[in-house]
């Protein structure tokens, strides 16, 4: 590879031709996996948190069985405008890589048997059903640990697997808008409720767009059973993991709870603007908009600088005044007033050419506000490899996002395959698993069990 | 009664609150340099903290910059609240590791850790003389992770990032917004969270790797891409269609109904993808013809269909309270819930009996209530211990306790100014007004 595409706008060149070679994309594939020695159950039910979880897993090489009831899990369908390709949508695509896919109906006997057989076998067995489900078919976590004390039983829900909460809402699915509602982030996500020029309508709570809830729920089902899988290793025992993504929301949602604890008040939303750093936010340029900052003293000398603006550093002279919800609108207006004249290109050029001045005041940081169609033609993310391109047996051309633990120096994470179609996998998993043959598998498809 | 069920039938025993600190911590044993600041490193050793790994935090004179980062540059008791939520259960040296005198003495606490992470300019651990190859020869089985916006190579390495960065140079701005309005950032410093967590992910897997090899190794992680990673179908859809993810507001495009509808008293998150649960909200509603004419999830989804169908939801929520709608979802089997605030929670029994909420006592700074981190583990559960503490709190313990240093030989390193505690003229580095000297100390 070209030596600029490696050092890029490193200070370090030796470092970063160094870290190139450690983390080469090239060589992902000859070097080991860090969890090819664990085996996960992934009966995740039209949920992508438990997909996201056992995705991670699978991208770190643990093998990943995915059990669909006989028609096909209806996370499939959970697609843009219904776009499908074969049996799967978009989302489903995108996290059934790596993932040995299997059809089985747990609610009859012979799938119970099956389920309980593979269960044995299991470090860890993911389930996102209403709370008791499982349980009622005789499949919870008491009889499994029974024939595997190893066990990891992981069950996400949005209202958990107990509490008073659990009790009550138990017949509602879990779903990302419900996760995201119930996890306090999207109470203070949305348009500025302190700023008189945002119509009313608009002032209401808003979900992070993507599937948040479920991804960050996920995340931390995986880490979960990291931890769990450490313990194990030492000790030989399992545990059951209960995942409610809203908490893993909560859990991550600033100074919220903290500033409620010590002041007795809440935040607001605060839009674009933030009442802990500011400047520190989006502004409108020429061709779109871009991230622009400069929030301690000497970083909001050096926008002011760049600006040519100085009455702005005497009028906005310290944090006390930057951070006032009257005083951000304002400050946020002049900056704009400055940056509609450029192109997010010209500013970021304006400020890397101010950060290599011997007398600069301090660092300014933009950042283009790209669209999912820019992002996908940057240079650096085709270097970097963050999306694959695969040509599928099953589903054609498709492009993914990459694992992103593919820069692990000795056990990088990495796509084998992006999906499978329903069931594709029963002869051979079956058969590996549980020693069935052919002969039993065509009885137990005759009967509607896989 | 529920005598005859199995412990799994009831798992609230499985997870009693009360032995919680009766239980071990899974990442006990296991002991961390964080060479870090602002929030996205803190918080990845956050996350292995609040779980049993003894994280050792290194600040520079003037201590990690969320000493300074606080809502309308307020303060409690002296002490950032920014500074506080990614800061738990560690032990605080204010050693500038990257002073040349430092170096021995950290190389000397690399072997005996497990792991180093760092979120500074890549690079720059190398100038100081502890790049991976110098940490491995002293500790071979010694995991690095570096965390920056573009990692550690590639045409746009050295380029600086911060949350709202990742944020929008990753494309999660532009997908959130109202339709027909700018594009929003999260009311958190989402990028910074998640991205932590996924490097914590990236630690562990290297620690189950090495705990069956005996092999460390090397982690570059880069933050913009984490949120690439997390956009669920935007790049297979851009790159089919060859058009951006528009923004739809609290309205799902991949699953319908999915949106926040207005109530007569607030508002409502709803959402019924399958046959079943449709149908449920259909009988609810009393709209059975809707049923009839989008029963197939996938035709829900097209773009007049969706629209009309939400369109006819949003009429019948307006007329309903959030009481209401939520008891219905319970009936029908469809979900549907308020959105909770920051006090809902802090008050909610649900939480606190979960341990998703935690109060203890911190020897320095009183009475605290707050969050701990998921999920909640039967056999592991994490627990929250002690607080954020002064720039240099823990010194003593970490130089005399883990490096084992005797105390004149500390004296030397202080006075040479190698290692330093909080300067009584900035507040934010202090223990709070009142201290009485001693809490909250640890002594080797």
């Amino acid at each position: 590879m070209d030596d600029s595409n490696i050092v890029g706008l490193s200070a370090n060149r030796e470092y970063a031709k160094w870290a190139h070679r450690e983390t080469n994309p090239e060589e992902v594939a000859r070097k080991p996996e860090a969890l090819d020695d664990t085996l996960v159950l992934d009966l995740s039910h039209a949920n992508f948190a438990g997909l996201f979880a056992s995705s991670l897993l699978a991208e770190m090489g643990a093998e990943v069985i995915r059990v669909e009831p006989p028609g096909g899990d209806l996370a499939r369908k959970m697609t843009p405008y219904g776009m499908m390709i074969g049996d799967a949508g978009l989302g489903y695509i995108v996290e059934g890589r790596n993932k040995h896919h299997v059809t089985l109906d747990i609610a009859r006997e012979e799938g119970k048997k099956l389920l309980l057989g593979l269960a044995r076998k299991a470090d860890v067995l993911i389930h996102t059903f209403k709370p008791g489900h499982l349980e009622a078919l005789g499949l919870g976590y008491g009889p499994l640990r029974e024939s595997n004390p190893g066990l990891i039983f992981t069950a996400i829900h949005t209202y958990g697997q107990f509490g008073g909460d659990s009790e009550t809402y138990s017949n509602q699915p879990d779903y990302d808008i419900v996760d995201q509602a119930r996890g306090v982030i999207m109470s203070v996500t949305g348009e500025p409720d302190l700023d008189p020029a945002v119509p009313d309508a608009y002032k209401k709570p808003l979900k992070q767009g993507n599937w948040m809830g479920w991804y960050a729920g996920g995340a931390w089902a995986a880490f979960g059973i990291q931890t769990a899988m450490l313990h194990k290793r030492k000790t030989g025992k399992g545990q059951f993991i209960d995942a409610s993504p809203p908490e893993g929301l909560m859990a991550i949602s600033n100074y919220v709870m903290q500033y409620f604890h010590m002041s007795g008040e809440q935040m607001p939303r605060a839009g674009n603007y933030d009442y802990a750093v500011f400047p520190y936010t989006y502004v409108k340029c020429r061709d779109g908009f871009t991230f622009i900052s400069g929030f301690s003293d000497p970083n909001w000398s050096a926008l002011c600088e760049i600006m040519n603006r100085p009455d702005l550093r005497e009028r906005f002279p310290s944090i006390r005044e930057r951070l006032t919800p009257e005083n951000q609108p304002t400050i946020q207006h002049e900056i704009e007033q400055f940056t509609v004249r450029y192109t997010s290109e010209e500013i970021q050029q304006m400020i890397t050419a101010y950060s290599k001045k011997p007398d600069k005041k301090g660092t300014v940081v933009s950042g283009r506000l790209e669209t999912s169609g820019d992002v996908l033609q940057r240079e650096h993310w085709d270097v970097r490899k963050t999306f694959v391109r695969v040509n599928d047996p099953n589903y054609g051309e498709v492009l993914v996002q990459n694992s992103t633990f593919k820069s692990m120096s000795k056990t990088p994470g990495r796509i084998k395959w992006v999906c499978r179609p329903i069931g594709a996998d029963n002869e051979s998993v079956y058969r590996k698993h549980l020693g069935l043959d052919r002969q039993e598998l065509k009885e137990l498809k005759e009967n509607g069990v896989v | 009664m529920d005598r005859g069920k199995s412990p799994a039938d009831r798992p609230g025993d499985l997870f009693d609150k009360e032995k919680l600190f009766d239980k071990p911590e899974p990442l006990k044993g296991v002991r961390v340099l964080e060479v870090c600041s602002v929030v996205l490193g803190p918080a990845t050793c956050d996350y292995l903290a609040e779980f049993g790994a003894e994280v050792i935090k290194f600040e520079g004179r003037k201590g990690d910059q969320m000493r300074y980062v606080t809502p309308y540059a307020w303060f409690w008791k002296g002490m950032s609240p920014g500074l506080e939520i990614e800061n738990h259960n560690k032990y605080w040296v204010g050693m500038h590791v990257g002073n040349p005198k430092a170096k021995a003495l950290f190389l000397e606490l690399v072997k005996k850790s497990d792991v180093v992470v760092d979120n500074l300019t890549p690079g720059r651990m190398a100038e100081w003389g502890l790049d991976y190859r110098t940490l491995r020869e002293v500790n071979p089985k010694i995991v690095q992770l570096h965390v920056s916006g573009y990692g550690s190579w590639g045409p746009w390495t050295g380029r600086t990032s911060y949350d709202a960065v990742a944020q929008s140079m990753g494309a999660l701005a532009s997908i959130t917004g109202f339709e027909d309005r700018g594009p929003i950032k999260s009311g958190v410093w989402i990028a910074d969270w998640i991205t932590g967590l996924m490097c914590a992910n990236a630690i562990l897997s290297a620690l189950n790797y090495r705990e069956r090899t005996g092999e460390g190794q090397f982690i570059d992680y880069l933050q913009v891409e984490n949120v690439i990673r997390l956009l669920d179908w935007t790049w297979l859809y851009s790159s089919r269609t060859g058009e951006d993810r528009k923004r739809s507001g609290n309205r799902d495009l991949a699953i319908c109904p999915s949106d926040l509808f207005d109530c007569l008293d607030g508002r409502v998150a709803l959402a019924a993808f399958s046959e079943e649960e449709f149908r449920g909200l259909c009988e609810a509603m009393g709209q059975m013809d809707l049923y009839g004419t989008y029963r197939d999830p996938l035709e829900r989804l097209r773009d007049g269909n969706a629209r009309e169908l939400l369109d006819r939801i949003a009429v019948w929520a307006r007329g309903r309270r959030v009481e209401e709608v939520e008891a219905l979802g319970c009936r029908h089997g469809f979900a549907a819930s308020r959105v909770l605030e920051a006090k809902d929670v802090y008050h909610s029994d649900h939480s606190r009996e979960r341990g998703a909420i935690q109060e203890y006592e911190d020897p320095l700074y009183g009475n605290m209530v707050q969050q701990c981190y998921p999920p909640v583990m039967s056999e592991t559960p994490g627990r929250l211990k002690w607080s954020c503490r002064p720039l240099g709190f823990d010194n003593g313990y970490v130089l005399g306790k883990i490096a084992g240093l005797p105390a004149e030989a500390v004296k030397v390193l202080e006075g040479e100014g190698v290692i330093f505690r909080w300067n009584p003229d900035v507040p934010s580095q202090c223990p709070p007004p009142g201290w009485d000297g001693k809490s909250g100390v640890k002594t080797p």
